[in-house]
């Protein structure tokens, strides 16, 4: 069945309520990408996430929407406390994927020449790849310290600074984790994982600050033009998917006993004042800090590498740090009052604006920093949270490119051409330790991320700052 | 053999579809299907064996415990699945023997995270048993 999407303006699109929709579809998109959107499924998902009980306002989709399994991946739904419901589906497996950037004091003609030494460093000094494992074994004390305490866990144990915590969403540690409501598998599965990139999409990512758009902001966020910086892209790991799994079996017969009608299974979905809810949202906190404690491990690690080359003194701080995998309790406006709601993005960054309480101080007049990889042959955005994505998104904007070639069709695309050397031409620097996951990763899978970004920045949803440009990759 | 499986494009994700004369069938190209994917091929030595038994919410939940167990064997502890004797109970429930190769971590080069629920299709048509699974990569 097509899905009809009306034109509101120059960016977003609407889809009208029909059906067993409780709210309409809210797109965001230009006309070239509205075309390209209705090509998959990924509308239809909007829609089916609209049917969802307790949904508020809309069924909002970022501009780098594609289909991906329940949600959307670029999908955005706040759920009403006492009508609604949380959906493992908004989350995803890799719960609290999500990117941290640093910025340095080195300037990138300092990096004199030694780009492919550094990108070296990098790929020894953080475990990546497929079932890649942590320098560091836990024990499993350690393990549940890491779940209830998440970033905080890493900086008490070494792996970092106190302003770490100070500077990344929900200061590294969500509340409401419960270890007890992890399996004994998930444990099994993230033991080990803790400090480690993961495979596919994630990397970590030498560049410089290629161009900057506003000023005041770059200023804030530490951000000058040439200056040095890493961006990490990485998970919660197997715990996190394995977290997922478990939850999924318990919420389909949860959507069965509370008479919850799926369009997809991958939907399924519990009242959130049911104990299925509470249960799964207590194993994802822990998912979500483990994430957390997995970034701060991997900063710290950064850290060592590039001090080995510069010393300390190229002072590596962090910028922020946002998740793109989550769903959590906020307060917004709803109809003129403020209310508390449960905010599921999934592929989808949090972007509050100027003022509010949960931006870090530091950036409070200016709104919190959204960090938006594109792919590792072009480019990356830093933007900041405005007001209107306050009043549109609850707060949320997009976070990444989004893919346009299936892997299969990246791989194919790939075969026969030296990627590496391809990338290394344009300076690019590539590590991993798989050649097929280059092969999928190829900068032309991807969509332009600067017309995602355009879309933001011209609805308002969220301010250019800054565009970073990859030197070094490492890839999972 | 009646039984095979073969790999779908899905834009973010993989697909499989699978094919047997049996509901077990369908399981073990399954199965195997996914080992191809991690491993991307190649004889598996089935040096070790172990049990699983699953309770599932329904056949099509069935299937997808079934394969996140030979997901998270291979990932997690090395185990690639070789071949398996299975037995169902009812709707819902499985028991098997999975024969494999142990300690082959390394042999792993693509990292599944799990078989899902979206789109999944399972069940009998013409006398051919038929289903189709969207995993997460």
């Amino acid at each position: 069945m097509s899905i009809e999407l009306e034109r509101i303006d120059e960016y977003r699109y609407r889809i009208a309520r029909r059906g067993g929709m409780r709210v309409p579809g809210l797109i965001y998109a230009s006309r070239a990408m509205a075309r390209d959107i209705a090509a998959d499924k990924s509308l239809q998902q909007v829609v089916n996430v609209a049917h969802l009980p307790g949904i508020i306002a809309h069924s909002i989709a970022m501009p780098d929407i594609h289909w991906g399994y329940g949600f959307p991946i670029g999908g955005v739904a706040a759920f009403d406390p006492d009508e609604g419901v949380l959906s493992p589906g908004g989350v995803g497996y890799d719960i609290n994927c999500g990117v941290r950037l640093l910025s340095s004091s080195l300037e990138r003609r300092e990096l004199h020449g030694q780009v492919a030494k550094l990108a070296t460093a990098l790929h020894r000094a953080i475990p990546s790849g497929v079932g890649s494992q942590s320098h560091r074994k836990l024990t499993a004390g350690e393990l549940k310290r890491v779940l209830t305490r998440g970033a905080r866990w890493a900086v008490s144990a070494g792996f970092g600074a106190e302003l770490d915590i100070e500077l990344a969403e929900e200061n590294g540690c969500i509340d409401g984790a419960d270890p007890a409501e992890v399996s004994e598998r998930a444990v099994e599965r993230g033991k080990p994982q803790l400090g480690s990139l993961g495979s596919g999409n994630h990397f970590c990512e030498l560049g410089y600050v290629a161009e900057i758009y506003d000023q005041e902001a770059a200023a804030a966020f530490g951000l000058a033009l040439d200056r040095v910086t890493v961006l990490l892209h990485s998970g919660s790991r197997g715990l996190g998917y394995q977290v997922c799994d478990d939850s999924l079996r318990s919420m389909l017969r949860a959507a069965d006993r509370y008479g919850i009608s799926l369009p997809d299974r991958q939907l399924a979905a519990a009242p959130l004042h049911s104990d299925e809810a509470r249960r799964y949202f207590a194993a994802m906190a822990c998912a979500i800090n483990f994430a957390f404690a997995n970034r701060q491990m991997m900063t710290h690690f950064v850290r060592e590498a590039v001090d080995e080359f510069f010393g300390a003194s190229c002072d590596l701080a962090l910028v922020y740090d946002v998740c793109h995998n989550i769903a959590k309790w906020e307060t917004h406006v709803v109809d003129g009052a403020a209310r508390r709601v449960c905010v599921h993005r999934k592929g989808a960054t949090r972007a509050f604006g100027p003022g509010h309480p949960d931006v870090p101080e530091r950036y409070r007049g200016i709104g919190q920093p959204v960090l938006v990889p594109g792919d590792m042959g072009r480019y990356s955005y830093v933007l900041c949270g405005t007001e209107r994505a306050m009043q549109e998104t609850f707060g949320s904007s997009c976070h990444g490119a989004g893919r346009r070639m299936s892997r299969a069709q990246a791989r194919k695309s790939a075969r026969g051409r030296p990627i590496f050397q391809e990338l290394a031409e344009k300076g690019i620097h590539v590590r991993s330790d798989s050649a097929g996951t280059v092969a999928e990763e190829i900068p032309e899978a991807y969509k332009d991320v600067a017309d995602v970004i355009e879309v933001m920045h011209g609805a308002g949803v969220a301010r250019k700052v800054a565009k970073l440009v990859p030197l070094a990759v490492v890839k999972g | 053999m009646q039984r095979g499986h073969r790999q779908l494009d899905h834009t973010a994700d993989l697909a499989l579809e699978l094919w047997g004369e049996s509901e077990v069938d369908v399981l073990l190209a399954g199965a195997e299907g996914v080992v191809a994917i991690m491993t991307e091929g190649g004889e598996v030595e089935e040096r070790e064996h172990r049990r699983v038994r699953i309770e599932a919410v329904d056949r099509e939940d069935r299937l997808v415990q079934w394969l996140n167990e030979i997901v998270v064997a291979a990932v997690s502890e090395g185990f690639l699945f070789g071949s398996a004797e299975i037995a169902l109970d009812g709707a819902t429930g499985l028991s098997a023997t999975i024969r494999g190769e142990p300690r082959a971590g390394e042999r792993v080069v693509a990292e599944l995270k799990s078989a899902t629920y979206h789109e999944l299709e399972l069940g009998e048509v013409g006398g051919m048993w038929r289903a189709r699974v969207v995993i997460d990569v």
